[in-house]
């Protein structure tokens, strides 16, 4: 039986091995249905013909990957999905010629955006030069020692802390060393969409609030802006930031030394029962379920930013990079009248700072050319594309002083928000309390995922919540220093050091600020006058 | 010697045929599969280990399984996986009941493929009528109107085949992609679950409001009535297969304890304390009925089998808890529809979720191999023994029964291994798609555990504990399947 197949290659099928006359004779021993061909062109030729063919390709494709036919080294950045980082990126080259640094070319790589791949090939040895590294992220890296230590080149080519804001210490140095630099810095506070509160006859918030006037004037924004009985479609904002809450009422997460969760407290408490109470009873913002049901919307950021100009949140928990997309729907809905507020407070002001930051890949062979981009971070023209694309603050304070910056002239609108945010990084911004006895993702995952969202779901109630997110994050830190003698040490020391304060607290004398490892209670305890 | 030398050749090329398969085989599943179970026994956290970070790797012996076994996390990602798995018994009945619906031809003759044209139009005129004249016929009914229609006409003209493509569909569409419909179906306000789903419940609502509650309330009895009639017919079943020296004495009691966890559950679960000792008062009656036999002898002394009655407490558990979450909504839905009936949250609800997500693997494995293994055991039913039950008089039950069922046996308990299986081993694609985990861990199984752990920890000394000790479950279903399926299938 034969079938032609392209080529002239016979199909020959052999019932038995035998009854068929034209085969090669090797051929005759497998039986069954093989492919034999007139000139001794059985499967083994064909194999080692596609075998040679695909080497060829393999071959080709390498010599035209496009990193060959560059003129200059090419360095890949791991980053968000962000249109404004590719006019970020735009007067480097410029940049470098200006100063005759050597010459690089810096590719975005949007698809490694996630630590975990980022982890997963750095250990493997093969990952992206410049890795961007925001909020629990460097705690990870730092502990699988895959970023390199930029302390003896920061203070040398220039972009050593005193390159940017004092407040981005804690977020970008470990154990006294530098491994990142900032590529924007922000903090979180409400945007005010000032249209949506004219529209409903309500008077735009203050700029400061306690929590009691939060509610009041949420409260009277979602009764105005909603027909009574129904279910409601605008809402007074998107979220409250638990953590900041929390701070207000003087509660970290963790202890002075960070050797302790201490969230099975009242305060903590409170601050869930006020989220419960502002999300189901007076639903000054959205429930889980009414979140779900937001279409989504393709653009950068989500359907939030799109409601925000709609009205439909009045106020949006976010920062200054919401502009990249906002100015966007200018273009079509016009500007939208914008102010910022501060979160509402206890009786302890203060903000959250988060950097978006860049560090090397250890096992990179580019990490010379790498500094030099860190470099250009702080140069004028990284930062004045910062300023003009609306992508949070420059990471050099040095710009953030400007006027094109604070009020850009070509957008009125948005006059005096960015001071709003500026002076919070300068005065109250504080960054989050890492405890190295435990991974910032754990400390998230059962704070956030497990008791709070556990707690909204009705699984617990908020005292349960409260306890069983202590009660895990301190079995997690036993666990870890029973595993590690390095930790087990550090642990200790602290601990003596905790002692010291509790006892000193109790008698209510100052303590000595060298003590105190956790950044928000080295503030806390300044401004309180407990601190010597 | 010679004829060794003479084929060396051949067993040369045959090795160079095959070396690209077994080295793929030793490579990415021998070598990863021998590794995971030396990492848990290890504590190799990338944290630590890695080649930037040489530390040593220091064995732990059991550490991390008894770490894991003592952490409540875990249990409750084993509840989670299992309570997904309650939907594999239904699913498996709808891949049955489909496979019979398409063995039959469908094809309509000529004459009979008029009605079904002339109904189709009719379907597609009265639709578009109702949307021109704006009476509540919304796209989707026009939408829904035709499908149904063209594939009623398309049944009729290209037969079962049309069906099988249709239903089969989902299988070989991509997995990410039906997740992400299904985000979208779930959508709370927008879904078209949901905008289905109001008006039903605006029409209970109103008929609940509308009686005295203790009508609706009564559900809570009846279905304690019911939960006794299936564990009577269960235990009565169970009982006759002991006496038959089918069924072991262990698995017997291994499968009554398996068949009151309902009974237990109700204590906590029932609104009425009532329901649940009446409910626990008939089950024992029901158990000492059924425990009488043990003490008398056996009509057979057989070695005693255990898959039938494995299989059995398999199918009866999730009947049960239907039955006894009928009964728990019943009572409460006088209270419910006064403060009015609303659709579920689904995926953003804590207890929505998991249903959900059973809801559409449901859909998904109707229609799936399961199908096609059925459809392939039905094609291998010899016609004779039909021929046979029809010259006996017997009905199409009766023959479903005492023929179908009995062939189908060894597909059935191969697809209910292999069910199992899979539904231990499942969850994560779903959990990262739809719900990352959440909310409140609701939908975090062991293998999107495993991934939390292993990838976004780089506690790989933990993932791999977590694995083996799926692999352990896994292991035993599979010996449950080599022990006992054979004896099943030949019962």
């Amino acid at each position: 039986m034969e079938n032609l197949l392209p080529w002239g290659i016979r199909a020959v099928t052999l019932p038995g091995g035998a009854e068929n006359g034209r085969f090669h004779p090797r051929l005759r021993e497998w039986g069954g249905a093989v492919i034999g061909g007139p000139g001794n062109m059985d499967i083994k030729h064909i194999l080692l013909l596609g075998l040679v063919l695909l080497t060829a390709a393999s071959v080709l494709t390498d010599v035209n990957l496009p990193s060959h036919r560059r003129r200059y080294p090419v360095l890949h950045w791991v980053t968000d999905d962000n249109p404004a980082r590719v006019v970020e990126l735009a007067p480097l080259k410029n940049w470098l010629r200006r100063h005759r640094y050597p010459m690089f070319t810096v590719h975005l790589d949007f698809a490694n955006d996630d630590m975990s791949k980022f982890v997963i090939q750095g250990v493997s040895g093969d990952a992206d030069t410049l890795v961007d590294t925001f909020d629990d992220d460097l705690d990870y890296l730092h502990d699988c020692n895959l970023l390199y230590n930029l302390t003896p080149d920061a203070k040398k080519m220039g972009f050593d802390l005193s390159h940017t804001y004092p407040a981005v210490k804690a977020t970008v140095v470990r154990n006294g060393r530098q491994y990142l630099y900032p590529t924007n810095v922000n903090v979180l506070d409400y945007w005010v969409n000032k249209a949506a509160f004219a529209k409903y006859h309500q008077p735009p918030p203050p700029r400061t609030w306690t929590f009691a006037e939060f509610q009041r004037i949420g409260r009277a924004f979602v009764r105005a802006a909603n027909p009574p009985g129904r279910r409601p479609k605008v809402f007074f904002t998107n979220s409250v930031d638990t953590r900041i809450m929390r701070r207000s009422l003087g509660l970290s997460a963790f202890n002075e030394t960070l050797t302790r969760c201490t969230l099975a407290d009242p305060r903590y408490v409170r601050v869930l029962r006020l989220m419960y109470r502002w999300t189901f009873v007076d639903h000054l913002l959205p429930t889980p379920a009414e979140e779900a049901s937001f279409a989504t919307h393709p653009g950068y950021g989500g359907p939030d930013f799109q409601m925000f100009n709609n009205g439909q949140f009045a106020m949006l928990y976010t920062g200054r990079w919401m502009l990249i997309q906002l100015r966007k729907f200018y273009k079509t809905t016009g500007p939208v009248p914008l102010a910022v507020c501060e979160p509402p407070y206890g009786n302890f002001p203060n903000a959250l700072l988060f950097t978006r930051a860049t560090g090397i890949y250890i096992g990179s062979p580019r990490k010379k050319l790498a500094e030099y981009f860190l470099k250009y971070l702080t140069s004028r023209a990284y930062n004045m594309q910062i300023i003009r694309d609306g992508d949070a603050e420059p990471p050099n304070p040095v710009y953030a002083r400007s006027r094109r910056f604070l009020d850009p002239p070509q957008y009125p609108n948005e006059w005096g928000c960015t001071a709003v945010e500026v002076r919070a990084i300068q005065t109250i911004a504080i960054p989050r309390a890492y405890s190295p006895f435990v991974l910032p993702w754990t400390v998230s995952r059962i704070m956030r995922t497990d008791a709070e969202a556990g707690f909204m779901a009705g699984i617990y109630t908020a005292r349960q919540a409260a306890s069983l997110a202590a009660d895990r994050i301190n079995r997690h830190i036993i666990h870890n220093i029973r595993h590690s003698q390095r930790l087990r040490r550090l642990y200790d020391k602290l601990r003596r050091r905790q002692k010291i304060i509790d006892c000193l607290r109790k008698e209510k004398r100052k303590v000595p600020l060298r003590l105190i490892t956790n950044p928000f209670y080295r503030r806390y305890y300044v401004a309180k006058g407990w601190a010597r | 010697m010679r004829r060794l030398l003479r084929h060396r050749g051949d067993l040369l090329a045959a090795l160079a045929f095959l070396s690209p398969n077994l080295l793929g085989l030793l490579v990415f599943t021998l070598f990863p599969l021998g590794f995971s179970m030396v990492m848990a026994f290890t504590n190799w956290n990338l944290r630590h280990q890695n080649m930037f970070k040489p530390n040593p790797v220091r064995w732990v012996g059991f550490d991390n399984f008894w770490r894991l076994l003592q952490e409540a996390d875990f249990w409750r990602f084993l509840g989670n996986t299992l309570f997904l798995m309650i939907g594999i018994p239904f699913a498996i009945a709808g891949s049955l009941f489909l496979a019979i619906l398409l063995n039959k031809e469908s094809r309509g003759g000529d004459r009979r493929i008029y009605p079904l044209v002339i109904s189709v139009v009719a379907v597609l005129v009265s639709a578009m009528l109702l949307g021109l004249w704006g009476m509540g016929a919304s796209a989707m009914e026009l939408l829904l109107g035709t499908t149904a229609g063209g594939i009623l006409l398309l049944g009729a003209i290209g037969g079962r085949a049309v069906y099988r493509t249709l239903l089969y569909l989902p299988s070989f569409t991509s997995g990410v992609a039906i997740f992400v419909l299904w985000k979208d179906l779930y959508n709370p306000d927008t879904g078209p679950i949901n905008l289905a789903l109001r008006p039903v419940l605006r029409n209970i609502q109103n008929v609940v409001r509308s009686i005295p509650p203790f009508w609706p309330r009564l559900g809570l009895w009846a279905a304690v009535l019911l939960m006794v009639a299936i564990l009577a017919g269960a235990f009565r079943r169970l009982g006759r297969h002991w006496r038959e020296g089918d069924l072991g004495t262990g698995i017997f009691l291994s499968a009554t304890g398996f068949m009151i966890i309902p009974t237990i559950t109700a204590w906590f679960w029932f609104p009425k304390v009532g329901a649940a000792f009446l409910l626990t008062l008939l089950t024992a009656a029901i158990v000492i009925w059924q425990w009488t036999p043990l003490a008398g002898t056996r009509d057979a002394d057989g070695r005693g089998g255990s898959a039938g009655g494995l299989l059995l407490a398999l199918m009866t558990l999730p009947a049960l808890f239907v039955v006894e979450g009928l009964g728990i909504v019943c009572f409460n839905l006088p209270a419910q529809a006064a403060n009015g009936l609303h659709a579920p949250s689904w995926l953003a609800s804590y207890y929505w979720a998991k249903p959900g997500l059973m809801i559409m693997s449901f859909w998904i494995a109707v229609g799936s191999n399961n199908m096609l293994l059925y459809l392939a055991g039905l094609s291998n039913v010899p016609p004779e023994l039909y021929e046979a039950a029809d010259l006996d008089g017997a009905s199409r039950l009766d023959k479903f029964r005492h023929v179908t069922w009995p062939m189908l046996a060894p597909t059935t308990f191969f697809i209910c291994i292999m069910s199992i299986i899979g539904g231990l081993q499942g969850g994560w694609d779903m959990a990262v798609a739809m719900t990352q985990g959440g909310p409140a861990g609701a939908t975090t199984t062991l293998s999107y555990e495993i991934y939390a752990q292993g990838f976004q920890r780089g506690a790989f000394d933990k993932a791999s504990a977590v694995a083996w000790i799926m692999f352990v479950f896994v292991l035993l279903a599979t010996l449950a399947s080599w022990k006992f399926g054979n004896r099943y299938v030949n019962e």
